[in-house]
Formats: C-alpha cells, sequence, structure tokens
C-alpha cells in the first residue's frame, strides 16, 4: 500500500427515509491495489458505491481524492476526479462499433467538425490492445460476447484516464475461461496503478483476486481483512454475523423411480438465433427425490435445455424420445408442462420471473389461480391465507404482501419465483441458476430448500455455471458440451477437475 | 388481492369489507396521502372538475344550469358512446396494447345496424345480435394476428381501422342511411328508437347502459383470473407466459371485448341519430384513448383501473358540457382538452416511483 491513498471515504452514512443504509463507513482505496467489497443483499454495499461515483450527492461524511476533499454533483463529476463504474448492467449501445462506444459523446473531431473516425478507430484498438483484448473496434457492440463488451467498458474507463475503477459483480455474467482474463486484465490494471473496487458473492474469486477485503453488514462496517490470512469462514462469518456450518447439507435420502426421462433430444429451430445453443442430443434421467445438476460453459445449451423442457424453448423440430412417468411427454408450451407437474424457475428473475411493479401476493398466486377460483372469480380469502402460507413457509422477508416485488432484495424476489412455481405443486423442477446474484445467507436457504423438497420426493434438475455449488448439492451431475450430453457424473466421481474437463469438450466419456 | 391501481369508484359495490381496504379517510402519514391521491388520482380530478363547473356555470332563474337534472342527464348520455369504448379500450392498454380500429368499427356497426333493419327487413334482435358478433369477430382478428404473429396492436389496428372504415363504405354506398320507424318496407322497428330515449324521461338509456357496462367491467377487473392475467401480461408477458398464463387466448379476448364494444356502441349511435353513416365515430379511438390516460391507466401496461375510465370518461364529458354552457368555442375545447390530458400524464410521472 502506498502512503497515500487515492480515495479516502469517512464517516460516510445515508439515510433512506427510516431505513440507514450506510453509517459511518471508512474506507480507503490505494493505488494499485484490489479492494473487494463484500456483503448480503441490503448490507449498503450499492448505498456506499453510488456515492463513490456520484449518483448519491447528498450524504454524511467525507470524500477525499489525491488528499483534497470533493464534493460531486453527479457522475460526471466523479468521472472527472478519475472514478469510473462498470456496473452489473453494462451501458453499451448494442447498435454502435466498440469505437463508437468507447467515445460515445466525446467523439474526436476533424477539422470540419465531422466525428474523426480513423482517429477514434486508432486510440479504440490502442486500448483494446493495452487491455490484451483482440478485437475489431469496428465491430457491433451487439455481436460481442458479454466479457467482451466488459472489456469494452473498461477500455472506455481506461481512455476517460481512469485511476479508481469500480467493478460490481463483474463475473456474474461470464464463463470461466472469460473470466480468467478479466483477473488477467485486472492484473495488468494494478500493475498501472489503478485502484480497483471489486464487488463480488463468489468467496474462490476474491480469494484470488483480491488484496484487501472489507465487509459490510447492516449498512455498517463489519470488517477489514487481508484474504490472504483470513479464512472463508471467517470472513462469512463477518457477513452473515453468525457462523454458517450448515451451509451445504448432507445426508440425502436414496433417490426413486425414474421420473423424466431425456433420450437424444434434439431441437432443430425453425429460426436458428445466434448465441442459442439448442439441445443436440441431451441424455439424462432423474428419479423423484433426486437433485440432478446441469454443468457446461457458457453456451453449452443448459438454458437452452431447460426451456425446451419446460415447452418454452423456440419453435422448432424436434427429435428424440422424453418420457415422464414413462409417458410421453412433449409440452405445447409452459401451460402444458405446467399442467404435467413441470416447474420452472428462469435464470433472468427480474425479466422472466416477475412483475416487479406487481405485488408480492399477486405473484405468489400468478401460477395457481385456477385453483384459487370458483367460476373465474378469485377467492381473495383463499388468497390471502396461500399467500401468508408460502411466505411463512419459504421466510421470504417482505413488508407485507402487498409491496411491489421490486422492492424486494435479490434474495427474496427469487423466493418470490419459488413460491410461485411451488404453488402449481411440481413433481419436477427445473432450476436455472437458483442462486445467482442472491446473497449468501439466502443462498444457505434456498440450499436448504431443495434439500427438503428432494426429501418429499421432487425431481429436480438445477442449472449451475458454480461448481462448488452443483458437487455439494447434485447427486449427479451432467456435463453439456455445445448442446450434447458429455459425460453424466454420480456424486462420488465428480470433482471439479473433471467437470470442467468434460465441459470443454476434452474427454466426452460415459461416465455412469 | 387489490388491482395495482384501484380508483376509489371500484369501492363503491357493496361487498363484504376487506381488510386492507383503500381509505380516503385522513392517511397515517404524508407518505400515505401522497399515494392515496396519486391512487384516485382521476377522481380527484373529476371532483375538481365538477365542483369548478358548478362554480363557472350560468345561473338562470336562480338555477344552476350546469347541476340541472336535465344536464347531468345529457353529461353522461354525451360521454356513453365514447366511455363504452373506452371501457374495452382500458382491457386492451392493460396488455400492454392499443386499438386504433375501435371509431372505424363503430361506424361499421351503425351502418350495420341501419342496412340490416331498414334494406333488409330484420327485427332488433337479429339486427343487434349479428352487429356486436360482426364486431367481435373483427376485434378477435385483429387480436389474433397481433398473438399469432406477433405485430404490433398498433399496426394491426391502426391497419384494421382502414379495412373497417372501407368495408362500411362499400356496405352503405358511402352515404349515411337513415332509419325511418315504421312497420312498412324500408322501415325499422319503433322499438330502436328507445336508444335516444330515455327511463322515466330522466335516465337516459345509453347512460343506463354506459353505467351498466362500466360497472360490470369494474367488477370483472377487480376480482377475477381473467383480470390478473391481463395485468400480468402487462407487468411482464414472457413472466407471464412462463407463469403458464394463457398469454395468446387472453389477447384475442381482450381485442374480441373492445370489438364487442365498439360494435355495440355503434348500435347506440345508430339508435342516437336514426342513421348509419360510414364516416361515423371518426376519431373516437382518440377520445377513448385519452379517458383511459386521464383514468391513471400505464400505456406500457400491467397497472390501471377501470374506475379512473369511467372517471375519466365523466371528467371528458362535464369539460366539453361546461366549456358549450359558458358559449366557448369548440376549437378552444379542444385546446383545453389537450392541457388535461398532458397535465393527467404529467402527474402520473410525478408519482412517487418504487426504488
Amino acid at each position: 500500500m502506498t502512503e497515500r491513498p487515492l480515495v479516502r471515504m469517512t464517516g460516510i452514512g445515508k439515510r433512506f427515509g427510516g431505513v440507514q443504509a450506510c453509517r459511518d463507513i471508512d474506507l480507503t482505496i490505494a493505488a494499485g491495489e484490489v479492494h473487494a467489497l463484500l456483503g448480503e443483499n441490503g448490507a449498503g454495499k450499492s448505498t456506499l458505491i453510488n456515492i463513490l461515483s456520484g449518483v448519491i450527492t447528498d450524504y454524511d461524511g467525507t470524500i477525499e481524492v489525491d488528499g483534497r476533499p470533493v464534493s460531486f454533483g453527479g457522475p460526471v463529476d466523479a468521472q472527472r476526479a478519475g472514478i469510473a463504474t462498470i456496473h452489473q448492467e453494462l451501458d453499451l449501445v448494442a447498435g454502435l462499433s466498440i469505437a463508437e462506444n468507447m467515445f460515445l459523446g466525446r467523439e474526436p473531431r476533424t477539422r470540419l467538425g465531422g466525428v474523426d473516425i480513423r482517429r477514434m478507430r486508432r486510440q479504440a484498438a490502442e486500448h483494446l490492445r493495452t487491455l490484451g483484448a483482440d478485437l475489431d473496434p469496428r465491430r457491433l457492440v451487439g455481436s460481442l460476447r458479454v466479457g467482451e463488451q466488459q472489456l469494452v467498458e473498461i477500455g472506455r474507463a481506461l481512455s476517460l484516464d481512469a485511476r479508481v475503477l469500480i467493478m460490481d459483480e463483474p463475473t456474474a455474467a461470464l464463463a470461466d475461461a472469460e473470466v480468467e482474463r478479466l483477473f488477467a486484465t485486472i492484473t495488468e490494471l494494478r500493475r498501472a496503478g489503478v485502484g480497483i473496487v471489486y464487488i463480488s458473492h463468489r468467496m474462490a474469486e476474491i480469494e484470488v483476486v483480491a488484496d484487501r477485503v472489507t465487509v459490510l453488514r447492516n449498512g455498517g462496517l463489519a470488517g477489514t481483512v487481508d484474504p490472504k490470512t483470513a479464512s472463508r469462514d471467517e470472513i462469512i462469518q463477518l457477513m452473515v454475523g453468525r457462523s454458517v456450518d450448515a451451509l451445504f447439507g448432507e445426508g440425502r435420502n436414496e433417490p426413486g423411480e425414474v421420473l423424466l426421462d431425456v433420450r437424444g433430444l434434439a431441437v432443430l429451430p425453425r429460426r436458428p438465433m445466434p448465441g442459442r445453443t439448442e439441445p443436440a442430443g441431451v441424455d439424462l434421467t432423474v428419479r423423484t427425490g433426486e437433485i440432478v445438476g446441469l454443468a457446461g460453459l457458457m453456451g453449452a445449451g443448459r438454458t437452452e435445455l431447460l426451456e425446451t423442457l419446460f415447452g418454452a424453448g423456440g419453435a422448432g423440430r424436434r427429435t428424440g424420445q422424453v418420457t415422464i412417468d414413462g409417458r410421453p411427454y412433449h409440452p405445447r408450451g409452459p401451460r402444458a408442462a405446467l399442467a404435467r407437474g413441470v416447474a420452472f424457475v428462469p435464470e433472468d428473475r427480474r425479466g422472466a420471473g416477475l412483475m416487479l411493479e406487481h405485488s408480492v401476493a399477486e405473484n405468489v398466486v400468478l401460477s395457481a389461480l385456477s385453483t384459487l377460483t370458483t367460476l373465474g372469480v378469485v377467492r381473495r380469502q383463499a388468497v390471502r391465507r396461500t399467500v401468508a402460507e408460502q411466505l411463512t413457509t419459504l421466510a421470504v422477508k417482505a413488508a407485507s404482501p402487498a409491496v411491489a416485488a421490486a422492492t424486494l432484495s435479490g434474495g427474496n424476489q427469487q423466493k418470490v419465483v419459488f413460491a410461485k412455481q411451488l404453488l402449481t405443486r411440481p413433481r419436477l423442477l427445473l432450476l436455472d441458476e437458483p442462486t445467482r446474484g442472491v446473497d449468501i445467507g439466502a443462498k444457505a436457504e434456498i440450499y436448504r430448500l431443495l434439500h427438503r423438497l428432494a426429501d418429499t420426493g421432487m425431481a429436480i434438475l438445477l442449472a449451475s455455471s458454480e461448481l462448488p455449488e452443483l458437487l455439494s448439492l447434485c447427486d449427479r451431475v451432467v456435463v453439456l458440451h455445445r448442446g450434447r450430453t458429455v459425460a453424466t457424473l454420480p456424486r462420488a466421481s465428480a470433482t471439479q477437475q473433471a467437470i470442467l474437463a468434460a465441459a470443454n469438450g476434452d474427454d466426452a466419456k460415459e461416465t455412469r | 388481492m387489490n388491482p395495482p391501481n384501484p380508483a376509489a369508484v371500484e369501492e363503491a359495490p357493496a361487498e363484504t369489507p376487506p381488510p386492507r381496504r383503500p381509505s380516503l379517510r385522513l392517511p397515517r402519514d404524508r407518505h400515505a396521502l401522497v399515494d392515496n391521491f396519486f391512487r384516485f388520482q382521476s377522481l380527484f380530478g373529476l371532483v375538481a372538475v365538477f365542483l369548478i363547473a358548478i362554480a363557472v356555470s350560468p345561473v338562470r332563474n336562480g338555477e344552476n344550469i350546469f347541476l340541472s337534472s336535465g344536464n347531468l342527464a345529457n353529461i353522461v348520455r354525451a360521454v356513453s358512446e365514447i366511455g363504452i369504448i373506452a371501457v374495452g379500450m382500458t382491457f386492451v392498454i392493460l396488455i400492454g396494447g392499443i386499438d386504433l380500429s375501435v371509431g372505424a368499427v363503430l361506424g361499421l356497426a351503425a351502418v350495420g345496424s341501419a342496412t340490416l333493419m331498414v334494406d333488409s327487413g330484420m327485427g332488433i334482435l337479429p339486427t343487434v345480435l349479428i352487429v356486436l358478433l360482426i364486431g367481435t369477430a373483427f376485434g378477435a382478428t385483429q387480436g389474433a394476428i397481433v398473438a399469432r404473429i406477433g405485430i404490433q396492436s398498433f399496426i394491426v389496428t391502426l391497419a384494421g381501422l382502414q379495412a373497417a372504415r372501407g368495408i362500411a363504405r362499400m356496405w352503405s354506398g358511402g352515404l349515411g342511411i337513415p332509419i325511418a320507424y315504421g312497420d312498412g318496407p324500408k322501415e325499422a322497428p319503433e322499438a330502436f328508437s328507445l336508444l335516444s330515449g330515455s327511463i322515466n324521461g330522466v335516465l337516459p338509456v345509453p347512460a343506463v347502459l354506459f353505467i351498466a357496462i362500466g360497472v360490470g367491467a369494474l367488477l370483472v377487473l377487480r376480482s377475477t383470473a381473467f383480470a390478473r392475467h391481463v395485468y400480468a401480461i402487462g407487468g411482464n408477458e414472457k413472466a407471464a407466459r412462463l407463469s403458464g398464463v394463457p398469454v395468446r387466448r387472453v389477447r384475442i379476448t381482450v381485442f374480441a371485448i373492445s370489438g364487442l364494444l365498439a360494435a355495440l356502441a355503434g348500435i347506440i349511435h345508430a339508435g342516437q341519430l336514426n342513421q348509419g353513416s360510414p364516416n361515423d365515430g371518426s376519431g373516437y379511438e382518440l377520445d377513448a384513448i385519452a379517458a383511459v390516460v386521464i383514468g391513471g391507466t400505464s400505456l406500457a401496461g400491467g397497472s390501471g383501473s377501470m374506475g379512473g375510465t369511467i372517471a375519466g370518461a365523466l371528467l371528458l364529458g362535464i369539460l366539453n358540457n361546461i366549456l358549450a354552457l359558458n358559449n366557448i368555442d369548440a376549437n378552444v375545447q379542444l385546446v383545453v382538452k389537450g392541457l388535461v390530458i398532458v397535465a393527467a400524464a404529467a402527474l402520473q410521472k410525478l408519482r412517487p416511483r418504487i426504488s
């Protein structure tokens, strides 16, 4: 650490109405350091970041940049002071090229006042080279993968001479190979003296990349530790305020009969979409009471498989055999799937799982309305009772069932989606990244819930990019590569290495 | 479970009182006060315009002309056609769509009513049934195109508007068809003229129909599974589909309802004017949309209420009436109407957003 930090935040506090979002937080960021910010959802990370990046302008406490006190009137002021933010949802225009995106709003001009396209491309190419990215600056951002888009964002920050870079869950949407490249980029930036604030829920990453870890809890500072010396348990304990020993449950029941059987499932899409990998030869079985994991790299076709099984995939010709209880199963749509006892919790809960502006209660009962109506009229009493029951069972933290779903934290939103799907009394539950963007406490609760459901005889098929999650949760892991089943690994022989090797298509062996 | 944005009028129907009944009594804190104001915005607007109208109304022989029962009945009669169309439009807008064809369907229905009775010598019941069927089928077809092919409803119903006008002109030969009453050939049954009459000489028949349909739709929107599906599709179509909502069926039904109600308004139109002209109902779609917007329903879909729409339609009617009573130029009336629409939409923007 250098003698004087780039940024020093002292006694930061912020109150929203009756909620104290931040209270008396001190944070320093030194040049060339990666400072990880940890905390459960609602711990105050976003508020703190919004204050530092100039989004929130009225707060208690002081911010110094290079030892001089500053007060930002808006995000532009913060950028001018060298503080750039890379949001989880990237701020790029899909229809413009990489170069145009990097210089959006401050395009270099020719003498006649037109845009100097050549200079813009040249400078963009330079920044991309610094990041070790082999990309043509003329390419449209919409044609890039998420990891590449992120590099464009970082390139834009560099072109702004950013000295502090705030990265909000930068790996949330990245495949493993892209994560490695991002880490290489971070190492480069660190060497160049950029201070990085790194927010993530993934402990493994933080151990690799962070120099210091600051943990927030309930809006206050829980502690700052060195990840090289502090154990993972210590850090988790700081976040949750109690020790989490039973994070991953153990002791599974014997699975029952085969519920879902998929043989050679393939879909020939009517209109092939770029970026979608339709099933191209999937074999798997799920028994009652069993949790089966779906592993694979980004683009291996996990989501597409789950969508196909739920009748929500794109239109196309389907081949292969799918049976539930031995009877053929080819749902024409989600309604038909639900009628056969299949439920689906999609990956994108804000975009595909919830009506954010509608109340929690309305969201919870949506799928099961037909069981709560008489002659088409909703029975209010029954709805109220059912909603209360579900919210209690799943321990959803909401001020009341009448508040909008958007007001809930990520973990609680996810529980609402679960509640909605579970109300349909499914026998097979399809889950796509059920713990993405969910804090560690809620994660543990979701794991416990899945075990409980499996114990009642529900069959669960779960896609996840987090290998530790798959390994600890699942009875078997099915690995997909380019839409095909390349391995089925029972719990005993499933290791991170084995899954990764299969997922990369190195070794297409069938272990059963 | 309450719809996201129930207006106070929705609380009127007698029912076992729900425990969390929105209350107009003094709210506990400022947030609730603000919230209630925006929830019942169109009702507040209606009351405000009503009071202003009383204040600025001309007085003759000590009687407030605006408040006379004849005038009040006339207001409701005048808004009844637009109001009935707006009820259907509310469903369409709630799923995030728009129906521009309603004015043209009204014209088609008016022409149909006149032609079937006068030229084809049909009775009232078959005429009404056929015309309503035409309107419903027209709406359902548009809904099917929107739902199946996935073209935006703006475009589909813009095409539908042209088509309905064209059909109406071909059917009528381009001219208005007058309706004469009597038992002879080329005469319509006398009873059809009841549509321009009043019950007990006080309540205009079209007004009664409007109120009945409005209250009926309000109850449907408040408490049926169908309504929950409508709100769900407007709120997040993808999530609705994945939740097992029959999105296509609901879509088609909603456009069919809009077509049905536009046709009903067309029958009333023919009965009130004793003729059916292919140009009837021009621009009515915009007045209906205005009533829905003033009623606080979001054009993005997913939130809004039928009570708001009814209040919005009445508000527009009172506005037109009081301006006319004061002999204010019709062109000025248009400008005032525009300002009211913008003001209503601006108020919606000011509404505190959920974080």
